[in-house]
């Protein structure tokens, strides 16, 4: 079942000539994992945005196109320090802030909150302040703060920046979990490397417009590659010169190797 | 080894009120060196760059910036000989063009203003952000704002150069920037302290690795030897970047681990093999 | 501890009524005194700042620090008042200033925002209304961790905090810039940002721990407004 759809959305900021989206098509199924991949100012940003109605409403601008969400949908921001309620004591509280907001009762905020911090195994740090958090545990606070409120639709801005790598392990880990558990998931990330085992879909946006579909196989593309957005797996074989088609993850390149 | 390297760790110790961050750190780095401070969130990296930046003083042991004992001195007096950018130093900008931020920290320093413009164009230039030279710093997007507080510690010129996780929001036209500005600065005699927990750039760009486990050292070699180890990194809390893990998979002679590199290897060991 | 105990709309009503009692009442005495009060609240333990996960033991000592923002804050405007004003007026209007500045800089301090908005929503307030108040409040912690960063990252571009005038209107430049734009660029994402967590009107914000309100603390706030009510009657009769 569709849980996003976008046929030929174009957005401009206030006051800018240029759109920001050009003519962009997409579905979202539920249980599926879909990944924004691009330069930086390509758009996968905006995209987000409109797909959390978070564009035009909040932000101004214009839409065209249409947009159809059928799930309620929950937003984390490339900039977790900004998400942040900055008014709870405990980490506890802050993940229950968005819940309590939507006026759930008690023990389903309780109930949602509990799952969240053991999800992104927050559950030592549920009575730390959220202010003396380093980066990478705010980032997961926040991304717990947003499950907990439940949404259909999830969409993930640059999730992993501030992690490191056991925790960013963590993270597609859920990220899969999340989309075996039915959700909607459409994700804006530069960990091309990790995208072969997290997205089941791919796609390129270029300079606000959609460039390419497709499976994850897309990042061993020659245009991939040469565009700077294939894995570090397939772009170095297209360096070394060796004929396509190129692997995309270890695994392939020993499979090829033997 | 030289009497005064451009950073020297001597057994320091430092706590954060009853929270214990370092214990006995000891290591120095040589001018040109280029060493990456990794470990898992939490290991103690930034706490190294404020003791060296002078914001903290060790409860034991020295933190020697050449022959200066920051102890004895303030960050802004530290400012002569290191560089730090710290995260989100996009916060720090404040002037009106990104040019006038940049010229910020040597004319702090007091130096001629012949070479104030020299160094500020030079910093510029070795980023990319000359066109952008005349703009608004939040006019930019954040990406080149970042890019903007590295040319502010480039400028000064300093003979140590600590940054903490230089490319997080940048994309890899922006880190191949960073990357060859602090190559150039490397070959020119600069030290760097680089924390990151991209590995990939890591690769790349830096040489040696320091690796920061509850406060202490457990690791100080080559990253070369150390990112195609996974048995070496899991229990650091690290993964192998991609490229290493190919050389290492593929036992590509050499172990190479910078992209250039494993190409080259890669096409070479093609060659020799016979046609399938 | 006055802030964790207090309900925090008594903590609002004190607030209030010591600076319009400052002003109220006849000066100097009744200033001297209100300015008094309002300091001696800001050495009160409930006052101190945040100290949870940082293993500091909260005590008496950290209560100098709001003690010493406030005296800091009200300083300049007596100077202005002595270049302005004869002695007297100078006394009588700047502690009416210090009482007003101490017991705001005392309620930021002692105000816990959640608290406030647990209260608000718990009487019925709707929960953006509420967050809006207490996101002011709350916002001066997080500029203070922000100002302290940047003091930090200029210092180690050389900006020295020494020297003449010229250098010092230079380093607050360096400083107060910084944090007002990064603060102002924030203010649309921060807005977005709080969309994000379900900050929507028209839904009843479920209250997670709402303070409570004993009738004393109902009856001081009465007492404080009649006697609020009563000094202003009698000032003008």
């Amino acid at each position: 079942m569709r849980s996003l759809t976008l046929e030929g959305a174009s957005f401009w900021y206030p006051a800018t000539e240029s759109p920001a989206l050009r003519e962009v098509s997409l579905e979202v199924a539920q249980g599926e994992v879909v990944a924004l991949v691009g330069a930086l100012g390509a758009g996968a940003s905006t995209l987000l945005l409109v797909a959390a109605d978070l564009a035009p409403r909040v932000t101004g601008g214009r839409l065209t196109g249409s947009v159809a969400r059928r799930d309620r949908s929950g937003i984390v921001l490339p900039t977790p320090w900004t998400q942040a309620s900055g008014m709870a004591f405990t980490v506890w509280d802050e993940v229950a802030f968005g819940p309590a907001n939507l006026g759930w009762p008690t023990h389903e905020i309780a109930r949602q909150v509990d799952r969240a911090l053991e999800q992104l195994e927050l559950v030592p740090l549920a009575l730390r302040d959220p202010a003396s958090l380093s980066g990478g545990e705010l980032q997961r606070v926040i991304i717990a703060s947003i499950l907990a409120m439940d949404p259909g639709l999830v969409l993930f801005d640059e999730p992993a920046a501030e992690l490191d790598a056991e925790a960013a392990r963590a993270l597609w880990r859920l990220i899969r979990l999340q989309a075996k558990e039915g959700k909607a998931v459409l994700l804006a990330t530069s960990a091309l490397d990790a995208l072969p085992d997290v997205a089941d879909r791919v796609v390129w946006l270029e300079d606000g417009a959609v460039r390419a579909v497709g499976t994850p196989e897309l990042l061993a593309d020659v245009a991939a590659c040469d565009a700077g957005l294939g894995t570090s797996v397939a772009s170095v074989w297209r360096a070394s010169g060796l004929p396509g088609p190129y692997p995309l993850t270890v695994a392939h390149a020993l499979q090829r190797w033997r | 080894m030289i009497p005064h390297p451009p950073l020297r760790l001597d057994g320091v110790s430092f706590a954060y009120g009853t929270v214990p961050a370092l214990a006995g750190l000891s290591f120095s780095i040589a001018p040109g060196e280029r060493a990456a401070l990794l470990g898992r969130n939490g290991a103690g990296k930034s706490t190294v760059v404020r003791l060296v930046a002078g914001l903290e003083r060790p409860d034991d042991g020295t933190v020697w910036v050449g022959d200066w004992d920051t102890r004895d001195c303030a960050p802004e007096r530290l400012a002569r000989r290191v560089g730090s950018v710290f995260q989100h130093a996009d916060q720090q900008l404040f002037a009106s063009t990104v040019r006038e931020d940049v010229r910020f920290g040597p004319r702090a320093l007091g130096v001629r203003e012949e070479e104030v413009k020299r160094r500020t164009d030079d910093a510029l230039d070795d980023l990319g952000l000359t066109p952008h030279a005349a703009h608004h710093p939040y006019d930019l997007p954040p990406a080149l704002r970042k890019l903007a507080a590295l040319a502010g510690a480039l400028a000064l010129e300093p003979a140590l150069l600590v940054l903490d996780e230089p490319t997080i929001g940048l994309d890899r036209a922006l880190c191949a920037r960073v990357s060859s500005a602090l190559l150039e600065r490397s070959a020119a005699g600069v030290a760097l302290l680089v924390i990151t927990h991209d590995l990939t750039f890591a690769a790349e760009t830096l040489q040696r690795g320091l690796v920061l486990d509850r406060g202490s050292l457990a690791c100080d070699g080559p990253l070369a030897g150390l990112l195609g180890d996974a048995t070496r990194l899991e229990p650091l809390g690290l993964v192998p970047p991609a490229v290493a893990a190919l050389s290492a998979a593929l036992d590509l002679p050499g172990r190479p681990v910078r992209a250039a590199d494993v190409a080259r290897e890669l096409a070479r060991v093609a060659r020799g093999r016979p046609a399938p | 501890m006055t802030g964790g105990r207090l309900h925090p709309f008594t903590l609002l009503a004190i607030a209030g009524a010591l600076p319009a009692l400052a002003w109220i009442l006849p000066a100097p005495r009744g200033g001297a005194a209100t300015a008094a009060v309002a300091l001696v609240l800001t050495l009160t333990p409930g006052a101190s700042p945040g100290l949870t996960g940082t293993g500091v033991s909260p005590g008496w000592r950290p209560g100098l620090v709001v003690l010493r923002t406030a005296v800091l804050t009200a300083a300049p405007f007596w100077l202005f008042l002595l270049l302005l004003h004869d002695v007297p007026t100078t006394i009588a209007i700047g502690l009416r200033i210090t009482t007003m500045v101490a017991s705001f800089v005392w309620l930021v301090a002692a105000l816990q925002p959640a608290r406030l908005v647990e209260a608000m929503v718990a009487a019925g307030w709707s929960a953006s209304v509420a967050y809006l108040l207490a996101a002011t409040l709350s916002a001066v912690p997080v500029l203070k961790a922000r100002a302290r960063r940047i003091v930090d990252a200029q210092r180690c571009r050389g900006l020295s905090p020494r020297g003449g005038i010229a250098a010092r209107l230079r380093a607050l430049r360096a400083l107060a810039l910084p944090l007002v734009l990064s603060a102002l660029h924030e203010v649309d994402e921060r807005a977005l940002a709080l969309e994000t967590r379900g900050l929507v009107p028209g839904i009843r914000r479920t209250p997670l721990a709402p303070p409570p309100d004993p009738a004393v603390e109902q009856a001081a706030r009465w007492a404080l407004l009649l006697a609020c009510l009563f000094a202003l009657f009698r000032r003008f009769l």
